[in-house]
């Protein structure tokens, strides 16, 4: 039998594409080393992706749909659908234009189910039409003016008041006659973000799972719009606290890549060390979660002080405890000592034995294992149809990690080797022990940086040198967040005396994994499991509702 | 498990002592809020408070500077603070983050629904300033267009040292003014 050899370079993927596509392609061209851009015909949007997306020679994995307003220019909205190829460690964005007064084109969602999402709020904020999927509304709540203008065309102003007139929730489901429903939120008795939960049960067994989400949805993407690249990396660092060193370095990454910057080997070692600093933070915090939603307050007063441990590390190492405010387009802000470096070395090493010690005395507990094994269930084809990322992913037997996958996306192609835990039980267990394993595995990535970091210095490229976006080219930052993989993608406009953002679209981990949160949780659960179920996904509402 | 907890009880107190807990230079009483509320309030408030929590469009960071009071490190309970789970049992509602459209029915409610007396405090610059959020359709600034603010902690956000100080700063206002 005949195998075809599996397609290795740029190169050999355009001749692929030109293949497939035909006169359809408009143009095809490689923007980056490791980016292409296909511009195709409309009526070609769906195949084309169908053809990226079931291409096993690819194996690729569906990331966004972004949509940019260009009505001014050509009376048209473009489409933008990125994957990642992952066999060729290659981005490749399909860019279709749809008509200006009627936009509409094949919806993607039966095809790539990880795509709902993205075409409800492409219909909510651009009334983007897309054939074949219930457009029910997303981001914006039932109170909206039925005659509301699509707020993120370029004609409507960013401040454009909106006057709420009902605050009722409705939800995708209707309950039998005999079933209980359990609504929570949106504002929550812990101390989290808020969302609406409803629970629909018979006696303890959650029969429906539905989440009313995007209460705390500010419209950042519009706000960005017209602010300059600086103004618009502190946006990116407010996106989401918990992860704001991830989307600091892939917003930074999407500009130095239009920017054509290399940052220093230093700057570069740095943030590969801050990120793996943020993960060892979110980790902690996740464990924290996961053993008081189980109810071992003990183990989770202890992993609370590991959290905090790093914080004050990340406060010394940085001055700030979120460590933000110090990456910077094309470097950073200061550089750290070496005295400083050796005193986290430290730190970081006296945690190892303690948190070795936590991890037995979890697995010693018997009642507390008997919470989280089975419970909150995944399955692995479930966790690809909707795209799940992260931890969530890997619990399920899915290994995929950007670090691995697409280290080009946070500007190192040449990132260390490690190893990708994961578990291929899909419970709550084991997206547990994938966190705690990556937690040996940040320590080791932390630990090699540290032994070979460069003394090239920190200083950044950036405000030395004049920028030169190319402004029809999307730059794109895709990097591992704890929570998953999450993307920056932005569009910039050259003006003096540093460039703009035109459009800034962000796709966040969290975004990605709701949806598998809600199917995990009607995965024949009890109601006392739903936060355990909740804990183990530890989403953020903040970066999914932007 | 016997070594574990052997290894801990021997590593001595985590536990920031009181007289660390310096207030930052981002908080601000707001005296007039205070004065007006009538002498047995300031007495109620100014002794063990039961707080609620409102998230009103934040970035995930108060929450978690907020959580971390509870930790071993901080130990706010010490303090007679607690956090209760509904506004129903609250006297006082910390806010964090700019006030988002479409959370700002449950803001309100939230509010109604705690009894007299009641005081809110801003947790972070985007609940006292909004910043450096710019108001959107979506997103209409500080919480003190919506709410009656007597205690702002500004910061970026506020450490856990930061928010435990400005709360006790509070309540020792409040006591000494009676």
């Amino acid at each position: 039998m005949k195998t075809k050899a599996t397609p290795q370079t740029t190169q050999d993927l355009l001749a692929i594409f030109n293949d497939f596509f035909g006169d359809d392609l408009h143009s095809a061209e490689v923007v980056n080393p490791s980016e292409i851009h296909l511009l195709v015909d409309e009526t070609m949007f769906y195949e084309g992706a169908a053809f990226i997306h079931s291409n096993l020679l690819f194996k690729s994995t569906f990331i966004t749909l972004v949509a940019t307003d260009e009505r001014r220019l050509n009376n048209q909205f473009n489409l933008h659908g990125v994957f990642l190829l992952k066999a060729q460690k290659v981005v490749v964005t399909l860019i279709t234009g749809l008509d200006g007064e009627n936009p509409s084109y094949k919806a993607l969602t039966p095809l790539i189910p990880a795509a709902e999402w993205l075409e409800r709020e492409l219909h909510d904020l651009f009334g983007i039409e897309a054939e074949g999927v219930d457009l029910k509304p997303l981001v914006l709540h039932r109170g909206w003016p039925k005659a509301h203008p699509y707020v993120m065309h370029k004609d409507v102003a960013k401040d454009t008041p909106i006057e709420l007139t009902d605050t009722d929730h409705e939800f995708g489901f209707t309950s039998p006659a005999s079933a209980h429903q359990v609504a929570v939120g949106p504002i929550h008795a812990g101390i989290i973000e808020p969302g609406h939960l409803r629970f629909c049960v018979t006696g303890e067994r959650i029969h429906h799972f539905d989440a009313q989400l995007f209460y705390t949805h500010k419209g950042i993407e519009k706000m960005a719009e017209g602010k300059t690249i600086y103004e618009g990396l502190t946006l990116a660092e407010h996106v989401c606290g918990l992860c704001a060193f991830s989307h600091s370095l892939a917003y930074s990454q999407a500009v130095e890549s239009l920017c054509q910057i290399t940052p220093s080997e230093r700057t570069q070692a740095i943030r590969r060390l801050l990120l793996e600093m943020e993960r060892l933070a979110n980790h902690f915090a996740d464990l924290t979660a996961i053993c008081s939603a189980g109810g071992f307050g003990f183990a989770s007063a202890r992993a609370a002080y590991f959290r905090e441990s790093i914080m004050q590390l990340n406060k010394h190492l940085t001055g700030h405890r979120f460590l933000r405010d110090f990456n910077t387009l094309g470097g950073l802000k200061s550089d750290l000592q070496a005295a400083t470096l050796d005193m986290a070395f430290e730190t970081l090493d006296k945690l190892k034995s303690p948190y070795r010690q936590w991890v037995e005395m979890l697995y010693n507990k018997d009642s507390f294992l008997d919470r989280v094994e089975g419970a909150g269930l995944l399955g692995k084809q479930q966790a690809l149809d909707l795209g799940i990322v992260g931890p969530s992913a890997r619990g399920s037997g899915v290994v995929e990690d950007l670090r691995h996958d697409y280290p080009q996306g946070m500007g190192q192609p040449n990132y260390p080797t490690f190893s990708v835990p994961s578990q291929t039980d899909g419970d709550v267990r084991a997206r547990m022990q994938v966190r705690i394993d990556e937690v040996y595995e940040s320590l080791m990535l932390i630990r090699q940086t540290l032994s070979t970091m460069a003394q090239d210095g920190v200083d950044p490229a950036a405000p030395t040198k004049p920028l030169k976006p190319n402004p029809e080219t999307p730059g794109i930052g895709l990097v591992e967040s704890a929570k998953g993989g999450l993307l920056h993608w932005l569009v910039l406009e050259a003006s003096a005396p540093v460039p703009t953002i035109n459009r800034w679209h962000v796709r966040s981990a969290s975004y990605m994994n709701w949806r598998g949160m809600a199917a995990a949780t009607m995965g024949n659960n009890i109601v006392p499991d739903g936060p355990l179920v909740n804990k183990s996904f530890n989403l953020c509402y903040a970066c999914s509702d932007r | 498990m016997y070594s574990i907890l052997k290894s801990w009880l021997t590593a001595g107190r985590l536990t920031v002592p009181a007289s660390e807990l310096a207030l930052s230079e981002a908080t601000v009483v707001r005296l007039e809020q205070l004065e007006a509320l009538s002498k047995s309030y300031r007495k109620a408030l100014s002794r063990s408070v039961m707080i609620r929590h409102l998230d009103a469009g934040s970035c995930n960071a108060e929450e978690a500077e907020l959580l971390a009071l509870a930790n071993p490190v901080y130990d706010m309970s010490r303090f007679g603070l607690e956090i209760t789970a509904s506004p129903r049992h609250a006297d006082i509602l910390t806010v964090s983050g700019p006030v988002a459209l479409q959370l700002l029915p449950a803001i309100k409610q939230t509010y109604d629904a705690m009894p007299e007396p009641k005081l809110v405090v801003a947790v972070g610059d985007g609940a006292c300033y909004g910043t450096p959020y710019d108001t959107t359709y979506a997103c209409l600034g500080p919480i003190d267009k919506f709410l009656p603010v007597s205690v702002y902690i500004g910061g970026d956000p506020p450490s856990p040292s930061d928010i435990l100080a400005g709360l006790i700063e509070c309540q020792k206002q409040l006591s000494s003014l009676n």
